[in-house]
């Protein structure tokens, strides 16, 4: 009974009564269903969430961060590499800039958003499923940014110069930087970006962190003490905290609108063929939105089978993320076809050339595999049978990831292949060392996810304790 | 102040002198110790051309006149020298012949004074000696073969200098059976042999381009490669400017799209074996025209007989300012050739006779005797100088049965390797020399540094091995005071010679001589040939290069490099086929093929040439030469990095043993040939992906199949509407969103005449000289990361003869409106006052992004630290411009050093910059000044009035950019191209 009381300590305005009825709303998710399954106790859930954090590393954990880290290695070296030698160890060229790189910048800030709308928007909105995925979704957010911010430095031609993109004072005269430069812009809204994730994820740890010392002994007692910043649980502290969440959500909310808009701008203020468009900004959002969604989908899917939390991600929430998948997934298709009829409708030659050769050119195949993968593959969640199998899932959240890759790719390098003189009309071919820092990415993402796993609670305990169901209220009796 | 300064300058006129004071004496007085033992001292009696003081300031540079010695077309040049040494050759304005441009050769050739494989000394039997042994030796074995009457022969290539000319004749007059021998790599003797029969002097007359009319040009490649193209460019572009309205008409007749085919009005494809028919046609035809019975009746059917009588129709009606030319060195064509242009009264108008050219002096049949004599074994010594016939003459010549071999050469090539003695011969700019490329035009070379290897030109060593031991100098100004000073009328031959020197050249009255008359006999004697090859077989044409030529600048990275004007691919040769031929014979671009004619057989890959005659074969000469092995690691080195060259060790393949030797001489192009499609495929490094401004059908939307980049016109169409060509299709609205309140007091602009640019890019080894542009390799090149700041990007319309070519000098547009300033995130890139897109390269943190942006494609990424641990050839960089770093973006900066040199000197002058003052690189080298530099905010400058012109147009205006290079659009005489370009608006 002192577990009981004890993490009823822990939440007590969120859910003032979490043994009555929910309340009923016009949120998106019927409330037929319980959230969380197995009629978990509230004692049973901070037991289930601590559990991977508390027992030794599972072979499968192990293996997979050793995957991860070699991934991160193979990164290492490319960067490093191509660091000490020179860009030209890419296959950019004259003509098309950038590849892999920005590439890769965009993807994973795409992939970062999904954290922010399901933690900020969200809970904006009220919407409770969201509190078994907002954990780690937020985990996400920030690593991928972490991965997304990489990019920009290292496909600058001098690295290590890469502070003289911030406006500090500096002895060199009058320098500064281009405030008209949309990378300038990037660099504000990144890092304005990573800050207010990162503030707002741990913000949401205190809690659980709290329970976690509260759990613990030696050493990891005083470190989770340290990390909670010695969190009391009183109606006060809760009363501060919940304020303290609600203005930080609210902070980060025009963010998911702002980042990509801003990362959009990189191509949208540009004079480039297919990239000088002014539909780019919410295409970029939703596309972030319908990535990101994609990217919790595929660990969430890993996670629940791996980490045993099949009653916390319930297949309700899987269902609720695959209709924000086919709803974004469609509106991404509205604007590819709003970008192709703004460019025919323009009437602009360069427009219209830029636009057939996606349609038609030498690197077709990489439009037509954007197109499938992220307008087609979706709707066939809207069939009962593909969202009962979490395998078919699982597959259309990895091609919906590759798909929204291939559209960053077919933006950046097709529209640079061929523009306005023919002379210059170039190809790219990337090369071992631009795989090596994608799959480094890819490695350092896995690495910080699979120790964020094993360190830190993956699931929101205080929080999916407000959405249990009244299970067993002959406990409370 | 004034007296505070002089205590500042001279501290020990106070005699209570400071500790202070005396270390700031010192301390100067070390630094110009240190500043004045840099610099090479100047060399002794060269007279500056223009500072008068002979006197060198570290950092300042200085003009020396002097003679291009790149080939046999002695183009005047002026050395800019700094701290001692030549960094950049720049044409000299007042050269009668050059008029102040340099082609890409000679502007690469300031690099190969400083490549590091020349050689230094003397060798003797494949190993260092000293001169003075290898003199003592060899004055013995020439006084011994001078008593016992043994055999001397000297084979050179041209030699126009009249010093070394004497030098020469005075050698060979030693011996009882002595002789000179002169062959050119790329031979005119035919021509010379066909006045020799036809007037009775053996002479190459010179062409005036200026005052033709029509020109019918067969194969002669006169603005890329042959003879003197730097002469004949800028004389036939003022000769096309000079012609009121369509008058001007330039007609090629070839079998390969050359660069002057590419610039002719119209062009007729003639495979190699119609060529003479062709002529005996148009010579018949002109007959009858001219109501002269026929001579030439025997010679039988003309191809292309409609087109060619239609030609020989247009051709008489500007008879007397007419040119035919044939570039094949074939004794019947240059019989017809000469015979055409006697029967339209060229000679003497438009083909000087009494000024003939001494650029090609070789003489083919004297070279065959030679090489009987040479296989007979009884050649007792043979001295080679200025030519390197191991190579040029595919191994030909049995050099090892002469007794003694003696090699005048610069490099250790593939003659002086195996030569007994190598007395090595120096650079043109570390030499003494003078020459006399066309009768009455007396040039000068003087050494713009000290020698930088020990070597000794051919005149020095034949007069020292007769015993005669001045100088180099001395010889030379010998001469001049004997021979050429008593023509000059003159009376102070010092005063005479030091303004030769000064001006780099003198023209006198060529000497008098008995008019020609014509003797038409030795036409009698031409008999009908067989009109074509064995049914399916190709006919071999070997050519000269833009750039490579005979290969005898191999060595040099430069040209190398230099995208070829034409085909665009840069460091190989390959085999040139018609795309229909190709497509017959299951050959694809880069398929190596095995080409075989009865010489032999070499190995390369294919190219598929638009323009093209189908039967014809078309391979570059001057590859495939010794030495170019060291071009293995030219570029970046890493992980993926190809090498540069091939796996045999040189660049590209020597097509020099498949020429044909018959009895009247060498022949280049004819040749029967059979491919074979060999089972490999090697990337072509073409620095141009797509060669049309018509986009791929499949692509192109309805009304927009065109894109209007180059723009040109007919003649008819420009005289209808002289604003048509260059009226905007998007007319921009002229306003802003905020007013330009940056203006400066000047914005500098540029004009690029379309109808004036050959594409010879000359401008582009000219800015890599000035701006130290790298050299990246092969492998960069094959991944379209070429460094250079101007491009010509050269474009197709149509196909085979009906195929145009455009070419357009693309380099940075200084757009006042620059979509890559507004894009860097550290201002890296900005505007400046005047009007240029200034990039700052130690800003530059390399986001690549303005490179994105740039609708020109013209910025340049530092991909790699390029190399530059070649010390000697650092020597050639301009110490004014940066040396760029790994990472940082570069581009035109519109030559700003000079720009600030110009500024500066206006200034300690006390007067304002005025028009003219700045000249780019670009500019001061293009034989066709199709290039204006200036101030476009002056209304009276030179550039304003150009781009006030009704053919001047901005290129993608309609992206608001606001370039600062108008492009003037080409007007040509050929057909209306209103088919072409109609559907491009």
């Amino acid at each position: 009974m002192a577990a009981e009381l004890e993490v009823l300590a822990h939440a007590p305005t969120r859910a003032p009564n979490p043994h009555a009825p929910s309340r009923p709303s016009g949120c998106a998710v019927p409330s037929e269903e319980p959230l969380i399954g197995g009629g978990k106790t509230l004692t049973q859930v901070t037991r289930d969430v601590c559990a991977p954090l508390e027992r030794r590393p599972t072979f499968a954990w192990w293996a997979a961060l050793c995957a991860a880290l070699a991934m991160l290695l193979f990164g290492v070296w490319a960067v490093g590499y191509q660091t000490a030698t020179g860009i030209g160890t890419w296959g950019l060229n004259r003509t098309v800039g950038w590849g892999f790189d920005i590439t890769n910048f965009v993807f994973w800030v795409g992939i970062g958003h999904a954290g922010t709308l399901i933690s900020a928007v969200l809970l904006l909105f009220r919407q409770k499923w969201r509190t078994s995925i907002n954990r780690s979704a937020e985990a996400m957010t920030i690593f991928a940014v972490l991965c997304a911010a990489l990019f920009p430095v290292i496909h600058m031609g001098r690295p290590w110069l890469a502070f003289w993109v911030f406006p500090y004072p500096n002895a060199r005269g009058s320098l500064w930087i281009n405030w008209r430069s949309a990378l300038l812009w990037d660099v504000f809204a990144i890092s304005t970006y990573f800050t207010i994730s990162l503030l707002f994820w741990y913000v949401g740890l205190i809690p659980d962190l709290a329970t976690l010392r509260d759990r613990a002994r030696g050493w990891r007692k005083k470190l989770f003490g340290w990390l909670s910043f010695g969190w009391d649980g009183s109606g006060r502290t809760w009363s501060r905290y919940e304020m303290a969440c609600m203005l930080l959500a609210s902070l980060a909310t025009p963010l998911v609108v702002s980042v990509h808009s801003v990362v959009s701008t990189d191509f949208a203020t540009s004079v480039v063929p297919g990239w000088h468009t002014t539909v780019l900004p919410p295409y970029f959002v939703i596309g972030a939105v319908f990535s990101g969604f994609a990217m919790v989908l595929t660990l969430m899917l890993i996670a629940r089978r791996v980490m045993r939390f099949e009653d916390y991600i319930t297949v309700r929430h899987i269902h609720a993320m695959c209709k924000v998948l086919v709803f974004t997934g469609s509106i991404v298709g509205l604007a590819y076809a709003t970008e192709l009829f703004t460019a025919w409708y323009s009437g602009n030659e360069y427009e219209m050339f830029a636009f057939e050769n996606r349609l038609h050119g030498p690197m077709a195949w990489a439009y037509w595999i954007m197109v499938s993968c992220n307008v087609f593959v979706p709707q066939l969640l809207w069939l009962r049978r593909v969202r009962g199998s979490m395998v078919a899932i699982f597959v259309i959240s990895l091609l919906v990831n590759v798909g929204m890759w291939f559209e960053r790719f077919v933006i950046i390098v097709v529209s640079l292949q061929r523009d306005f003189l023919p002379s210059s009309w170039s190809s790219y071919c990337p090369t071992l060392v631009e795989f090596g820092a994608m799959v480094g990415a890819f490695g350092l993402f896995f690495t910080l996810f699979l120790l964020f796993c094993r360190f830190l609670p993956m699931i929101s305990m205080f929080e999916v304790k407000t959405v249990l169901a009244p299970a067993h209220p002959k406990e409370h009796a | 102040m004034e007296t505070h300064d002089d205590n500042l300058l001279l501290p020990f006129e106070d005699t209570t002198s400071s500790r202070r004071s005396f270390l700031r004496t010192v301390g100067f007085g070390i630094a110009s110790a240190a500043m004045a033992g840099c610099s090479r001292g100047p060399v002794r009696y060269v007279v500056p051309s223009l500072a008068p003081s002979p006197e060198i300031l570290p950092g300042r540079a200085y003009w020396i006149a002097t003679t291009c010695g790149a080939c046999s077309a002695g183009c005047g040049v002026l050395a800019k020298c700094r701290d001692g040494r030549p960094i950049k050759l720049e044409g000299n304005r007042a050269h009668p012949a050059s008029l102040g441009g340099l082609c890409a050769v000679g502007q690469a050739s300031v690099l190969s004074l400083y490549d590091s494989m020349r050689l230094d000394g003397a060798r003797r039997g494949g190993a260092s000696a000293s001169f003075e042994d290898c003199d003592r030796e060899l004055t013995r074995i020439f006084a011994e073969l001078e008593r016992s009457g043994g055999r001397v022969r000297l084979l050179t290539g041209s030699v126009h200098s009249p010093s070394t000319r004497a030098a020469i004749a005075r050698f060979v007059a030693r011996f009882a059976d002595g002789r000179h021998v002169s062959y050119d790599p790329l031979p005119a003797s035919a021509t010379l042999t066909a006045y020799e029969l036809l007037f009775g002097r053996r002479l190459l007359p010179s062409p005036q381009f200026e005052r033709a009319r029509t020109i019918l040009a067969f194969d002669a490649d006169f603005l890329g490669t042959w003879i003197s193209p730097v002469e004949f460019g800028a004389a036939y572009t003022r000769g096309r400017e000079l012609a009121p309205g369509a008058k001007f008409r330039h007609i090629q007749l070839e079998s390969r799209l050359s660069l002057t085919g590419s610039r002719a009005d119209e062009r007729v494809l003639l495979a190699p074996w119609e060529t003479a028919p062709a002529l005996a046609g148009l010579c018949a035809e002109l007959e009858r025209l001219a109501g002269l019975p026929s001579r030439l009746a025997q010679l039988g059917a003309t191809p292309r007989s409609e087109r060619i009588a239609a030609l020989a129709h247009e051709v008489w009606a500007s008879r007397g300012a007419s040119l035919v030319l044939c570039g094949i060195d074939e004794l019947e064509s240059q019989l017809l050739c000469a015979y055409a242009n006697e029967l339209l009264g060229n000679h003497g108008a438009t083909l000087d006779l009494a000024r003939p050219s001494q650029r090609r002096l070789g003489d083919e049949r004297a070279l065959g005797e030679l090489a009987a004599e040479l296989d007979a074994g009884s050649v007792d010594a043979l001295v080679i100088a200025g030519v390197n016939p191991a190579y040029d003459l595919g191994g030909r010549l049995a050099l090892a049965r002469a007794k003694h071999v003696i090699v005048a050469s610069e490099a250790l090539d593939e003659t002086a390797v195996a030569a007994g003695w190598v007395c090595p011969a120096p650079h043109a700019l570390e030499a003494w020399d003078d020459g006399e490329p066309r009768e009455g035009l007396f040039v000068l070379t003087q050494p713009t540094v000290p020698a930088l290897r020990s070597t000794r030109s051919l005149r020095a060593s034949l007069a020292r091995w007769s015993g005669d031991a001045r100088s180099d100098r001395d010889l030379v100004r010998a001469h001049w005071r004997s021979e050429i000073f008593p023509r000059s009328g003159e009376s102070d031959f010092d005063l005479f010679f030091e303004r030769a020197l000064q001006a780099g050249f003198v023209e006198l009255e060529p000497r008098a001589r008995r008019s020609l008359a014509f003797r038409p006999d030795a036409l009698a004697q031409l008999a009908p040939r067989a009109q074509s090859p064995a049914p399916g077989a190709l006919a071999l044409v070997l050519y000269a290069k833009v750039g490579l030529l005979d290969g005898r600048h191999a060595h040099n990275p430069w040209l190398q490099e230099l995208s070829d004007p034409v085909t665009k691919i840069a460091w190989d040769n390959y085999a040139c086929l018609a795309p229909t031929t190709a497509a017959t014979l299951g050959i694809g671009e880069g398929d190596v093929v095995r080409v075989h004619t009865e010489q032999g057989a070499i190995e390369l890959p294919a190219h598929l040439q638009s323009g093209q005659h189908e039967g014809v074969v078309a391979v570059a000469l001057g590859y495939g030469r010794v030495g170019t092995g060291r071009f293995a690691r030219v570029g970046p080195h890493w992980l993926d990095a190809q090498p540069t060259v091939a796996s045999d060790g040189v660049v590209g393949v020597h097509a020099g043993p498949l020429v044909v030797w018959g009895s009247a001489g060498r022949s280049f192009a004819g040749a029967p040939a059979r491919l074979d499609r060999l089972a490999r495929n090697v990337s072509l490094a073409c620095t141009q992906d797509y060669h049309s401004l018509e986009l791929p059908a499949a692509l192109a939307s309805h009304g927009h199949e065109v894109r209007d980049a180059v723009r040109s016109t007919s003649h008819a169409e420009h005289a209808a509407d002289p604003h048509a060509v260059a009226r905007s299709k998007h007319p921009v609205a002229d306003q802003d969103l905020w007013p330009d309140d940056h203006r400066g007091e000047r914005r500098w602009g540029m004009t690029i005449d379309l109808a004036r640019c050959t594409g010879c890019s000359a401008c582009v080894i000219a800015c890599q000289a000035e701006n130290n542009v790298p050299v990246v390799g092969k492998d960069e090149v094959l991944r379209h990361r070429e460094m250079s700041w101007i491009r010509i990007d050269r474009y197709y319309q149509g196909e085979g003869e009906e195929l145009r070519t455009l070419h357009q000098p693309m380099l940075c547009q200084h757009c006042a409106h620059a979509p890559c300033e507004s894009v860097c995130p550290v201002l890296a890139t900005v505007h400046s006052a005047e009007g240029l897109n200034q990039q700052i390269y130690n800003r530059c943190v390399g986001t690549r992004y303005c490179s994105n942006t740039c609708p020109y494609k013209v910025r340049r990424f530092n991909w790699f630290d390029y190399p530059h641990e070649d010390a000697l050839a650092n020597q050639a960089l301009n110490p004014d411009v940066t040396v760029r770093s790994r990472g940082v973006m570069e581009k035109c900066s519109f030559c700003v050093q000079r720009i600030q040199e110009a500024k500066a000197r206006a200034s300690v002058e006390g007067r304002a910059l005025a028009d003219g003052d700045v000249q780019l690189a670009c500019q001061q080298s293009c034989p066709a000044n199709a290039i204006v530099f200036g101030d476009l905010e002056n209304p009276s400058s030179r550039v304003s009035a150009s781009a006030s012109d009704p053919r001047a147009y901005t290129l993608l205006e309609e992206l608001n950019v606001q370039p600062s290079i108008r492009y003037l659009a080409h007007v040509h005489s050929g057909r209306s191209t209103k088919k072409e370009s109609g559907h491009g608006g």
